[in-house]
């Protein structure tokens, strides 16, 4: 079956370079951009992809299209990990090492609240109607809850140790804990634990495992995770929260990303710069292909 | 970066009266001059020594948010002990259930040890890495987040046989402590395989009768190695053997690339968020870029974190037990070096991985490479449970 176009672009945070590449792994362009560019969300409609540039305290708007960029967001310090709310025109930044997170009008640039977190916000989601958002602190091993309209602070989640990343399923909320080598499962609504998924490739010890990056298909059946240290991304069944197969990619893999036709999943590894692309149906991998230095994230678009 | 932690702690110590109470005592010596410690020859600091006490409240700062959220309510508490008087009569002052930090001298420490272990307090010897303290010693109620002698020279080992490096030449300094720390390094370098192909003593003297003994050409000559592993307690000597030797081999042990818990140049594993807080901690008193917690202070700084991470893993909302958390094999701490810290349950040492690095970098994280065991990797560092003789649980 013929893979259907689309443009894949891969963060590179030592290299402070933005690499193109086709789905099957050619790269088309390198676009050097900024000091350690980072967290990626694309706004397929207005044909922009907005990247944090963390040692340079702001976040840049790129035209997909022309590989120019359109507008900086400045003074936003440590800029980490970012959350697109299409439907509002806001963009939420997590502040590593500034215990906060900044919530910006995309169109107006404007500040319209700072969010106080516990140490080292990592990884950040709004719900789609908009009406919660939650940000994961490192250090503090919390997840903070915020109102998305008023930007009360709601309630604290608990988590295992260093929460990374978070993903957002149905009615759930999927939180990596890195040195906690787990995924756990709260719900949205009440905060309650649900579950956790505990990992284990064969002939892996618990403490090699640090999961990273979530991604769900758009079925929001199968459920991706990086695991950093342990080389491996696994496929979960979501439904059920069963381990579907471990698959060996680079070295030290954190970022994720889905074609839009979903047969291809790019993984960043970050210790070994380079991508490797694994057949979804198929779950192997077909190709690994050279990046810039240190692959952080990666956004697939149309 | 400094101003947000102005307005963090503001948010912290204003929260409202909470249920438990959670004192962490820093027990300190009123004698000990630390200015003089860790000198050289000429009044050159080699070695810093200085108060656990920023680290332990970076610790506290990191922790607040979630005692906070666990309804525990936790401050530092300094005790100076006067060791010309009663000392178990001062440490009836610290409130129960006691949480002390030791940081102390050697025979303070030992002798403080012995009394918080009667009271039943948990205390951490957070400055010491003798063997003997874990091992003859082993005192149910005293932990050691600092790493043992045989920690640090375990990685050592492990690091020169993944290197290929195995013809060992060892250089020792005259003291008694050297002579301890030596036999150490050897039976560590041995565990793994290495050859020691020399033990040789240097002296500080100049006299000519002593050349083959002070001068560095005299004393690593005659002999064929891969690397020189030298033993200075003082770091006096071992220093100026760098780039003398009579053969063209690293030199690594106390001086070169050395085994350490710390470092202000680590990388990875989120270490650089954690320098840079420690750095900026006080706003008052910045300190310099290359300036990190030494490994006591991180030793402390494990402690603190140990209790607060592991309130934050325990699944039930049941009350705040610090002598459960100490005692559960589960409680576990994040350590910023990439494989999470535990307690060993037969000598209340606390497993973590080993630095091996030079003045300016981090070479390699041990455990290394294929140094494999059945229950923990990190445990293939340090005396392991069926080589122990200090069985607790």
């Amino acid at each position: 079956m013929p893979l259907q176009a689309a443009t894949v672009v891969i963060a590179n945070e030592r290299s402070g370079d933005l690499v193109f590449m086709d789905t099957i792994g050619d790269t088309t362009d390198v676009v050097p951009l900024c000091q350690r560019p980072r967290g990626m969300a694309q706004h397929a409609d207005a044909g922009s992809l907005f990247i944090a540039c963390s040692d340079d305290s702001r976040v840049i708007e790129l035209d997909i299209d022309n590989k120019q960029i359109k507008r900086f967001f400045s003074d936003i310090p440590g800029a980490m990990s970012l959350a697109l709310h299409a439907a509002s025109n806001r963009l939420i930044v997590s502040n590593e090492g500034y215990a906060k997170a900044t919530v910006l009008d995309i169109t107006t640039g404007e500040v319209l609240a700072s969010l106080p977190t516990g140490l080292e916000p990592d990884g950040v989601v709004i719900t789609d109607d908009g009406s919660r958002i939650f940000i994961a602190s490192e250090n503090a091993g919390l997840v903070h809850v915020f109102n998305g309209e008023t930007y009360q602070p709601i309630n604290t989640v608990t988590t295992n140790l260093r929460p990374r990343r978070l993903a957002i399923r149905e009615q759930e909320l999927w939180v990596s804990s890195e040195m906690g080598s787990r995924v756990e499962i709260f719900d949205i609504a009440s905060l309650d634990k649900l579950d956790e998924i505990i990992f284990a490739p064969r002939g892996f010890r618990s403490e090699q495992l640090t999961p990273v990056d979530i991604l769900f298909d758009e079925s929001q059946e199968t459920a991706f995770v990086a695991l950093g240290s342990a080389n491996h991304v696994v496929f979960i069944d979501a439904v059920t929260r069963k381990i579907d197969k471990y698959i060996l990619v680079g070295r030290r893999p954190w970022g994720l990303g889905l074609t839009p036709d979903g047969d291809r999943l790019f993984v960043l590894n970050g210790l070994s710069d380079d991508v490797t692309i694994i057949d979804v149906e198929k779950k192997r991998p077909v190709r690994t292909s050279r990046t810039g230095l240190v692959p952080h994230s990666v956004e697939i678009v149309r | 970066m400094c101003r947000c932690f102005v307005v963090m702690l503001m948010l912290f110590f204003t929260a409202p009266a909470l249920s438990d109470a959670f004192d962490i005592t820093i027990i300190s010596s009123s004698t000990e001059n630390r200015l003089k410690a860790g000198k050289s020859f000429a009044g050159i600091t080699v070695k810093p020594q200085r108060s656990v006490q920023r680290a332990v409240n970076l610790a506290l700062f990191e922790s607040s948010a979630l005692l906070e959220k666990a309804g525990v309510q936790a401050r530092v508490r300094q005790l100076e002990l006067d060791f010309t008087s009663d000392i178990a009569a001062q440490l009836n002052t610290v409130s129960l259930p006691g949480f002390v930090i030791l940081d102390l001298p050697l025979t303070d420490m030992e002798r403080v040890a012995k009394l918080t272990n009667e009271m039943s307090i948990a205390a951490f010897n957070v400055r010491h890495s003798e063997v003997y303290l874990r091992e003859s010693l082993c005192l149910q109620h005293l932990f050691h987040t600092i790493p043992s002698d045989r920690m640090y020279f375990d990685a050592l080992g492990q690091f020169l046989i993944h290197r290929g490096w195995r013809k060992v030449l060892v250089v020792q300094g005259p003291s008694q402590r050297d002579s301890e720390r030596a036999q150490a390094m050897i039976a560590s370098l041995k565990k793994f395989g290495a050859n020691i192909v020399d033990v040789r003593t240097f002296t500080l003297s100049h006299h000519p009768d002593d050349r083959d003994k002070n001068r560095p050409g005299f004393l690593t000559g005659g002999v064929s190695y891969d690397v020189v592993a030298v033993i200075d307690s003082q770091k006096d000597y071992g220093r100026y053997l760098q780039y003398s030797t009579r053969s063209a081999r690293p030199v690594v042990g106390d001086v070169g690339l050395t085994p350490a818990s710390w470092h202000f140049a680590l990388e990875r594993y989120g270490a650089p968020q954690l320098n840079e807080r420690y750095r900026s901690f006080k706003i008052d008193e910045p300190l310099g870029s290359q300036v990190a917690m030494t490994d006591a202070e991180f030793a402390a700084w494990s402690a603190v974190k140990l209790v607060s991470n592991s309130i934050n893993t325990s699944n039930e909302a049941a009350e705040f037990n610090l002598n459960a958390i100490l005692n559960n094999p589960a409680s576990q701490v994040d350590l910023y070096k990439g494989t999470r810290g535990s307690i060993r349950q037969w000598n209340n040492q606390l497993r973590q991985p080993i630095l091996m690095a030079t003045a300016d970098a981090v070479i390699a994280v041990a455990p290394m490479p294929k140094f494999l065991h059945p229950k923990h990797y990190v445990d293939t560092l340090g005396l392991d449970e069926p080589e122990s003789n200090c069985q607790l649980r």
